[in-house]
């Protein structure tokens, strides 16, 4: 065969040879079989000659014989293409309370296409909007380059009667449609805002980075919290509507409808009651901070607050530039979801850490007993207790229920930071949650290797003492402390906080269900020691001497603690009373318990920025909350049994 | 080692690459207009078309330096290597819950199912031409050649993708029958494509293929759907008139009434735009290369070079037929690009490649005989 016989050499004799061979093989039998080949070309030849023959043929029949037929076709050719915005899914609350749904916004849009005398309809659309020409103009010039069939909007979420008016008078304005788009709207006000999110017109950035091609501009996408976290659950799928126009740019018919598929409603574990309640009570002396409700057996978020909140309200149609500098500039910061953005000292709440550190190393027992006389020796400086007179003979119980600064100041000091900083990852602190809320913070749990690394400096010791009180490096979210009540509660588990109870999808099928997601376990040597601490956290609202036997509920028990941060050590406020000390140096206030005591079923945890006192600021904020989760669950409790009686006697 | 001849500059065929790149010329001039308003954020159509162009010249000039004799050798590695790309895609498919007919390279999307024609016509050609027989083909010589079609085909038909199966279908039937058949084999083959139609109607359509075959058989019962399509098409071209409405005014094209304007639909924005005369001539030169190629394959060194180059011409042929059918509604809507016309990387340089093998063997039409003279 030829393959074998080509040339591989440049050899001139060589090849020669080669070709000598090439022509002895040369038989009558290929050329036949060439000849053949050849023959059969010819007869390709023809065939591709004969369909582009007919194709041109087609071209000259559509072309010329019925070009002008088509030419007309292509004048009037309305018919257009719309794609349908689908209804964003639903955003309810545990018991299934729509909290997020959608209205219509009525849209007034120009097709320039369409419109005959743009001036003409824009100065007499003007009078009926009530806006001026020049604005509306500009938002014409500002779509200047799109395709001319692409509709502006001129004009957004008008009202009814203007509405009635267009459409009554329709023949007036060529060129102008109404346009109806979903938007959302809110049935409990404001109430976890900063969990929820809000939805706006869809950016630059966002458009550039969807390959499927989902979006197109002027679409609503999620801009914040779950709206944005869950924006492909929520979104849906666009439906189509194809409508015909006609040649004076009225539409005639709607030729043929996709509806759009609704996205999928999302159950929040969220009470909306008892996230009222929190909001309510903190909006009371405007206070700035955080609530969390947890199920302690569970991990389900009953409670996100952040306050102040946002108004949500303000974000559809996108928020006015002077709306959002109002936000920005706010020196309460509502644009911060509290919950997981916020990170502050914990001050005394952080305790509770130091106390199971201790007894689970063996530096304290039950029985080791430190003395308070209001002040703390170490290292040439004086380390005070919040109480100036001191606590006297001190044991670990009596240290928690009254929060002894001294003694935890000892008990730091043998422990040493770096395991406390062990025993705070322990109980989630130091760490994100990985709930789903956006730019959660991880707070701090300092080590000795870490601020060699961050500062290049060697730990002091005396930094110890601070850390073990909960000052210093440590910094933490309200979350983390839910989370380590809820771990102190329950028995020792750390259950991922998760806000999603169940997606499902329009007709009703459940994609997605909550499943409780366990993180950690105390070890067997650490949940020895931590009915200690249960028994401790009681007595802070039960005992004589509790820090916060305001929070107490009449028919039930709570464990708790008490926090007060400092912001800042300035020696000139020192004397000032509390009400004269500028509102941005004034103390945290901590709050965080659980309920019932002997069967815990929810832990809640309230900061107050700049409010002061633990007890007094935060605690009662626990207390209505509580109180009104246990109203409710005793109620529904006594519903159940009723409709069992019922049951079985029916 | 690849040693260049100052004789082979000498046969080069200037005349097809001219042709080759004023139809490319024409159409990235064609697919600006097409994509016109541009998007305003991203690599507009044209401009990744051009770079995939200058990657398809570089594949050209590449594929120049190997005598084409060589694929014997490497027919076996393009094949399996196709192949695999053929299975991968079916698990990638799989596993991201669809229908999935790319492979992320990264840069870009590979559709391997584009070089799984190419591959064919290669494969195809090397057996044939390695088997020769005067008398026609049994049906036992033809079990490999059908082998070799059918894998290729079956694996695109389950991603699936109807179009590219039946362009494989329509190479191995140019291919076979260009070799000579006995005239049994011609009963045989064409009552199993029959029963293979009728059971791939029955079993292996899916509905929205079996719904383009009944839109264009009876168009009132899809006004909207791919009858819309066909309509839409028609009044482009149709409109079109004698001189067309000029570049970048096209009508149906910009104001989106027309589908897949830049992929299968693109000629009709150039019909509409250019009018009789203008797909006059673009026809006309796209005929000219089909022409050459013929003319190629006519006077090749070797069977195995004919074959290759019919094999080419049929590659591309088919599928500008099949497009140009459908864009004058003629044909359902199957989803077949227009080769170097239409928008899509791995069908250029799929194309490209496959005219750089047309003037590999005219190049060397002349290197063994040459001497004798």
């Amino acid at each position: 065969m030829h393959a074998e016989k080509r040339v591989t050499d440049s050899g001139k004799i060589m090849r020669e040879k080669l070709f000598l061979e090439d022509i002895d093989e040369i038989t009558e039998h290929d050329e036949a079989a060439i000849g053949m080949l050849r023959k059969r070309i010819m007869f390709a030849l023809v065939l591709v000659f004969f369909l582009f023959f007919v194709i041109i043929s087609r071209f000259w029949y559509l072309q010329i014989n019925k070009g002008d037929e088509y030419q007309g076709l292509a004048e009037t050719n309305r018919v257009r293409i719309r794609s349908v915005p689908p209804p964003r899914g639903h955003i309810l609350d545990r018991h299934g309370r729509e909290i997020v749904t959608n209205r219509p916004s009525f849209n007034v849009v120009m097709i320039r296409e369409d419109s005959f005398d743009i001036d003409d309809v824009l100065k007499r659309l003007s009078v009926v909007l009530n806006e001026d020409v020049e604005l509306l103009w500009e938002r014409i010039r500002e779509a200047a380059g799109t395709p001319h069939h692409i509709p502006i909007i001129l004009k957004e979420d008008i009202d009814w009667e203007t509405l009635a008016h267009l459409e009554n008078n329709k023949f007036k304005f060529s060129g102008i449609r109404i346009e109806v788009r979903p938007v959302r709207t809110f049935h409990y006000g404001d109430l976890a805002a900063n969990a929820i999110g809000y939805v706006g017109s869809i950016n630059r950035k966002q458009l550039e980075e969807d390959e499927l091609g989902v979006y197109e501009g002027g679409d609503l996408i999620g801009k914040r919290g779950l709206e944005r976290l869950r924006e492909k659950d929520l979104r849906g799928e666009k439906g189509s509507s194809s409508s015909e126009v006609d040649a004076r740019g009225f539409e005639q018919q709607e030729l043929i409808n996709v509806d759009p598929l609704p996205g999928n409603d999302i159950r929040l574990t969220i009470d909306i009651d008892l996230q009222r309640v929190a909001e309510q009570f903190m909006e009371i002396g405007e206070k700035a901070g955080a609530v969390v409700a947890l199920e302690v057996n569970t991990g389900r978020v009953l409670v996100a607050a952040s306050t102040p909140t946002i108004n949500l309200e303000a974000f559809i149609g996108g928020i006015s530039q002077k709306n959002w500098d109002a936000l920005l500039q706010n020196s309460r910061h509502p644009l911060i979801s509290k919950v997981v953005q916020g990170t502050y000292p914990t001050g005394s709440v952080y305790k509770i850490v130091t106390a199971l550190a201790g007894l689970a190393e063996g530096v304290i027992d039950l029985n080791t007993i430190f003395y308070c006389p209001g002040h703390y020796y170490f290292g040439n400086r004086i380390y005070r207790c919040w109480k100036h007179s001191g606590h006297g003979q001190v044991d670990i119980l009596r240290a928690i229920t009254e929060s002894c600064d001294v003694f935890f100041y000892q008990v730091g000091l043998r422990v040493g930071v770096d395991k406390l900083a062990e025993y705070a990852r322990k109980l989630g602190l130091g760490q994100v949650s990985g709930i789903e809320m956006e730019h959660e913070k991880s707070g701090l749990t300092p080590t000795k290797a870490w601020k060699r690394k961050r500062y290049n400096e060697k730990w002091h010791e005396g930094e110890t003492l601070s850390v073990a009180i909960g000052q210093g490096f440590n910094i933490m979210t309200p979350l983390q402390i839910a989370l380590m009540t809820s771990v102190v509660a329950n028995g020792g588990k750390l259950y991922k906080p998760q806000l999603i109870e169940s997606v499902t999808t329009a007709d009703g099928q459940v994609v997605e269900k909550f499943t409780p997601e366990l993180v950690s376990q105390l070890s067997a040597r650490d949940l020895a020691h931590l009915g200690t601490i249960q028994e401790g956290l009681l007595g802070v609202v039960h005992g004589k001497r509790g820090t916060a036997r305001k929070v107490k509920i009449k028919g039930l028990t709570v464990a708790g603690k008490t926090g007060t941060a400092q912001v800042v050590r300035i020696a000139q406020y020192k004397g000032l009373k509390e009400q004269d000390i500028p509102y941005k140096y004034r103390d945290h206030a901590w709050f965080t318990c659980y309920a019932p005591a002997d069967n815990p079923q929810i832990a809640v945890t309230v900061l107050v920025e700049h409010g002061l006192h633990g007890g007094s600021a935060a605690g009662p904020i626990a207390r209505v909350v509580l109180k009104k989760y246990f109203e409710d669950y005793l109620r529904k409790q006594a519903e159940m049994a009723e409709l069992e009686k019922t049951g079985s006697r029916g | 080692m690849i040693r260049f001849d100052r004789r082979l500059l000498a046969s080069f065929d200037w005349a097809l690459l001219l042709l080759l790149l004023m139809i490319c010329g024409m159409a990235l001039f064609n697919l600006y207009s097409a994509s016109y308003p541009p998007h305003p954020y991203g690599t507009p159509p044209y401009l990744k078309q051009l770079y995939f162009f200058l990657i398809g010249f570089a594949l050209v000039l590449f594929i120049l330096g190997f005598d084409y004799q060589e694929l014997h050798f490497w027919n076996y590695f393009i094949y399996g290597f196709v192949i695999c790309l053929l299975v991968a895609i079916l698990i990638i498919g799989r596993t991201a819950g669809g229908a999935t007919r790319w492979i992320n390279l990264g840069l870009f999307n590979l559709q391997p199912s584009e070089l799984a024609k190419l591959m064919l016509v290669i494969s195809l050609a090397s057996y044939y031409s390695r088997k020769e027989v005067t008398d026609g083909y049994t049906i036992r010589q033809l079990v490999v050649p059908i082998m070799l079609t059918a894998v290729p085909f079956l694996l695109i038909m389950l991603q699936p993708d109807l179009g590219t199966a039946l362009m494989l279908g329509f190479i191995f039937m140019s291919m076979t029958i260009f070799v000579k058949l006995r005239l049994s084999v011609y009963a045989i083959l064409g009552s199993s494509a029959v029963g293979a139609v009728i059971f791939a109607w029955e079993k292996l359509l899916k509905p929205y293929q079996k719904q383009r075959v009944q839109t264009f058989l009876n168009p009132e019962t899809d006004p909207m759907g791919h009858g819309y399509q066909i309509m839409q098409s028609k009044i482009a071209v149709g409109s079109g008139g004698k001189f067309g409405k000029g570049y970048l005014e096209g009508t149906q094209g910009h104001l989106h009434f027309l589908p897949e304007r830049h992929t299968d639909f693109a000629f009709a924005v150039w019909s509409e735009e250019w009018g009789f005369f203008g797909s006059l001539f673009f026809i006309g030169m796209y005929f000219f290369m089909l022409f050459w190629g013929l003319y190629t394959a006519m006077f090749a060194r070797d069977r195995f070079g004919m074959l290759l180059s019919f094999g080419v011409v049929m590659l591309i042929f088919w599928q500008a037929v099949i497009n140009l059918m459908m864009i004058l509604g003629f044909l359902p809507v199957v989803g077949i690009p227009l080769p170097l016309v239409s928008y899509g990387g791995s069908s250029l340089l799929t194309t490209m490649m496959a005219l750089g093998i047309l003037l590999n063997v005219r190049m060397r039409r002349f290197q063994t005989g040459q001497a004798v003279d």
